[in-house]
């Protein structure tokens, strides 16, 4: 596998942070989301849409993901993006 | 995590060990086949699991859900330290990150013993079997996970990585993000839907 050089981003331990700070917001709002969303399908949509996103700040950020090669970061992001899928078509269907 | 070259260049290479990130995979099979069940059978038994999910503690399994991001984050922060060769620095941070990693650990089994005190286990019935069985495998990853996090921390506080060797506290600070990741599908899917 070719290897490729790029730059170092700025503040990457700032991103970190903001990462953080991001999905402990996330995880607040999954919870209170029932008190805003009334609909039971727009409420689990919501719900799994929101464990996609943090998801994918754990693999890009944390994970570091975001500097490995492409097929490596979409084979885990997909992760993210069926799993939820996968059980937002079993609670909807 | 990237491979931080002496120019101050990152190679876009896989982080980690290539026998790590397969290990990686695997785990995360066996719990997406584990969060698909428990989708499926509450779909079957949506008044049973609906009445179990009454006895759970939501703000537990938020306060469980914060400290392992909270836990996850100073791992990352572990490894910037890494990469600045800075290893007392990262041991450090891990012991920060396995101090609120407790926190997790000591809200699961107050979780537990209160099921116990009601009366309520994993023979109980089918969704507390799962509840039971998930949340327990998740609970040894989360102790393993400890147990890695504490062997890179003692060879990072004796300066045994270095930028161009630092393959084992990737894979190890990577094992850790894995716990987090699979906790944050288990949290809603348990405790918020």
């Amino acid at each position: 596998m070719s290897k490729e050089t790029i730059q170092i981003p700025q503040g990457s331990i700032k991103r970190t942070v903001i990462s953080w700070l991001l999905l402990i917001a996330l995880s607040v709002m999954s919870i209170y989301m029932g008190l805003f969303i009334q609909n039971k399908s727009l409420f689990i949509i919501s719900v799994l849409f929101i464990v996609f996103l943090k998801g994918q700040q754990i693999i890009d950020i944390f994970m570091e993901l975001y500097h490995a090669p492409k097929k490596w970061r979409l084979l885990f992001l997909s992760y993210v993006v069926l799993l939820p899928l996968i059980i937002c078509l079993v609670y909807l269907f | 995590m990237s491979t931080l070259t002496s120019n101050g260049l990152i190679e876009k290479k896989l982080p980690g060990d290539l026998a790590m990130w397969f290990f990686i995979l695997a785990e995360l099979t066996v719990f997406a086949i584990f969060f698909i069940g428990f989708a499926v059978t509450e779909q079957l038994n949506p008044e049973m699991f609906r009445e179990g999910k009454n006895q759970l503690h939501p703000t537990a399994g938020l306060l469980n859900t914060i400290a392992l991001i909270t836990s996850s984050f100073f791992v990352a922060l572990s490894l910037h330290a890494m990469h600045a060769n800075k290893g007392k620095k990262a041991a450090i941070l891990i012991g920060i990150a396995q101090v609120v990693a407790v926190i997790y650990i000591v809200i699961k089994l107050w979780e537990y013993s209160s099921l116990f005190e009601l009366g309520l286990d994993i023979e109980t019935n089918s969704f507390f079997t799962l509840y039971f069985m998930i949340t327990f495998f998740h609970l040894m990853h989360v102790l393993l996970g400890m147990v890695i996090l504490t062997y890179i921390a003692i060879r990072a506080s004796k300066n045994e990585y270095n930028v161009d060797n630092i393959s084992g506290f990737e894979a190890g600070a990577s094992y850790w993000h894995m716990v987090d990741m699979l906790w944050i599908i288990l949290f809603p899917l348990i405790y918020v839907i």
